[in-house]
């Protein structure tokens, strides 16, 4: 049996066929992803991936060059916000005046050979960086598990994969170009203004929309990815030697269970062969088990991790292999919420058996897995990485459930572990106290922020809630 | 060696694709411009040209019949939603409700209803 299989599997057979009929809404769901219901003929809103964010903006662009992008930057009215994916889940896009999608500035500008670095327009989706990298002799030294997201919409918000000896995205870059409000476009790297490239490496669209980014890449690779059920206390108390050992290192830990699923990921030996499929519906079985067997009194919990505890201890591994920007990303069809924080890398394990517990002691109704991540630091300003290397922990909900009662439980956790929020993610910070956890490049950014766009015509309610401008 | 590349979108990283979409053009009666190819590729073809995520599949005429079925309207409105594992607007921020339609009428192969019967494509 392979690693998702006990989903669909026995675990699922048994518990409906005991509790059939109690299940939620099946994987085949067809309900309406939007909060804006949409009539044809009326004007079309933007809504992001996850549904939870989305506005009617009175003008819409999708610049083809950067000469029309300068047009509709210096022409634009009120409040101006750029968009990629749409794949945050904070508000970091809707405006209800000027959003400008980037989907047409995509591709590829120019690539260095001797020095492995390729610019790339900001609009390109990550699925598109790996071919396009691919035929110039090059490859992203890693990549997040999904690869839905445009580049200037990653780099953003210091979207990050995993592994203990690579950094966020954001750290990769080498040069980037800016667009201002005003119309001017800016070059910046380390030697051509230093001070405005720190601040947009990791920008939350405040400054500007950067047209392209110059990224330090690496020779193609291929890599093996291994999926295996884990004793989750195994798991934690050899953390550290399983990220040493490991180019690449993460676990999902599972509510209510003792186990959990690892994700080890190294350069691929010869002989490596794809064993088993990942299956993107997975999450929905084990919800709709959660819900047959969590619902009964005194019992419904036990039962549950019980059925985990059979039907897991049954996995074999799941191997995918082969190039890296095939391996790397999954494919994400179940709709969902997400909030996340960055905890200093020590703290990492103690602050995830604080959030099982919590979930347990207060049964929360989670099911869906926990995404534990190590991210090395870098020197990005407003990077969750900036200064110290970072655990990343993830929390889901499924997308017609509510959120905020159970994410509102397990913040605080986050915060007393001195966490940094996502800033593509859920969360409730505000500036002063985001201030504090970014002391040594807060004011630096503002000013440079308050330099470029002084009338903060990029600020839209939540930013100006995140920044207090 | 620096080489400079005029390269802007995934038709030109995927030939393969470009192949496919010309021949659906030639015989859909889609008529979409420049633009909405690229938002058709940089979009829709995420899901849609991936045969492992259980998203109806381009080209595959039976993945398509029973959404034809539904008619264009409500396609469109699902479209725009979003449903089942399709994202609200499939992703595509840019699209305006003219891109969706002949988005649409590519992706199924459906007829444009803005067009009369015999009307010349």
């Amino acid at each position: 049996m392979k690693r998702r299989q006990f989903i669909k599997g026995s675990l699922a057979i048994g518990a409906t066929a005991t509790f059939g009929g109690m299940t939620g809404c099946g994987p085949t769901s067809t309900e309406p992803q939007t909060p804006i219901p949409f009539k044809p003929g009326e004007p079309v809103p933007w809504v992001n991936w996850a549904g939870n964010q989305s506005c009617l903006p009175k003008w819409r662009h999708a610049p083809a060059s950067e000469d029309e992008l300068v047009e509709v930057l210096k022409s634009a009215t009120g409040n101006v916000r750029a968009v990629g994916s749409g794949h945050s889940f904070s508000a970091v896009v809707p405006t209800n005046d000027t959003l400008i999608s980037m989907d047409l500035l995509s591709g590829l500008v120019r690539h260095e050979s001797d020095s492995l670095q390729a610019t790339l327009l900001a609009g390109t989706r990550l699925n598109a960086c790996g071919p396009i990298l691919d035929s110039i002799g090059q490859a992203l030294p890693n990549m997040p598990d999904m690869d839905y997201p445009s580049l200037g919409g990653a780099l953003a918000t210091s979207v990050h994969a995993t592994g203990v000896d690579f950094k966020s995205m954001s750290g990769y870059i080498k040069g980037l170009k800016l667009a201002t409000i005003t119309g001017d476009l800016i070059e910046c790297s380390q030697t051509q203004n230093p001070e405005i490239f720190q601040a947009a490496k990791t920008h939350v669209g405040s400054l500007g929309v950067i047209t392209e980014f110059t990224l330090q890449n690496q020779k193609p690779f291929d890599i093996t990815e291994v999926n295996r059920v884990e004793n989750l206390e195994y798991v934690f108390e050899n953390m550290e030697n399983l990220c040493e050992q490991n180019r690449h290192f993460e676990c999902f830990l599972i509510p209510y269970s003792s186990e959990c699923i690892t994700v080890s990921t190294n350069i691929a030996k010869p002989g490596d062969t794809n064993e088993g499929n990942d299956d993107p519906q997975a999450v929905n079985t084990l919800r709709s088990v959660f819900e047959a067997t969590s619902w009964i009194p005194f019992v419904g919990e036990d039962l549950y991790s019980f059925a985990l505890s059979k039907a897991l201890a049954a996995e074999a591994a799941t191997i995918r292999t082969g190039s890296s920007y095939k391996v790397f990303p999954h494919s994400r069809i179940v709709r969902f919420r997400e909030m996340e924080y960055t905890v200093p890398a020590e703290l990492g394990v103690a602050c995830g058996r604080e959030i099982l517990e919590t979930i347990k002691k207060k049964e929360l109704p989670m099911s869906f897995p926990i995404e534990f991540r190590y991210v090395k630091a870098d020197d990005v300003w407003l990077s969750m990485f900036e200064g110290q290397d970072g655990c990343s922990i993830s929390i889901h909900q499924y997308g017609d459930l509510d959120y905020k009662k159970v994410f509102a439980e397990i913040e605080p956790i986050f915060w007393k572990y001195g966490g940094r929020p996502h800033w593509g993610k859920i969360h409730t910070m505000k500036a002063p106290e985001l201030a504090k956890l970014y002391s040594r490049h807060w004011q630096d950014f503002h000013e440079i922020r308050r330099s470029l766009d002084p009338q903060g015509k990029f600020m839209n309610a939540h930013l100006r809630e995140i920044f207090g401008a | 060696m620096i080489y400079s590349n005029k390269i802007n979108s995934r038709l030109r990283a995927l030939p393969w694709v470009v192949a496919l979409l010309l021949s659906l053009i030639s015989t859909a009666s889609a008529q979409p411009n420049e633009r909405q190819m690229q938002l058709f590729a940089n979009n829709c073809l995420q899901c849609h040209a991936a045969p492992h995520i259980d998203a109806p599949q381009l080209g595959n005429s039976e993945d398509w019949q029973d959404i034809i079925d539904q008619g264009e309207e409500l396609i469109l409105k699902h479209v725009v939603e979003g449903i089942a594992g399709m994202p609200p607007l499939g992703y595509c921020s840019a699209c305006d409700e003219q891109d969706l339609r002949q988005l649409i009428y590519l992706m199924t192969g459906m007829p444009d209803s803005s067009k009369q019967p015999g009307e010349s494509l």
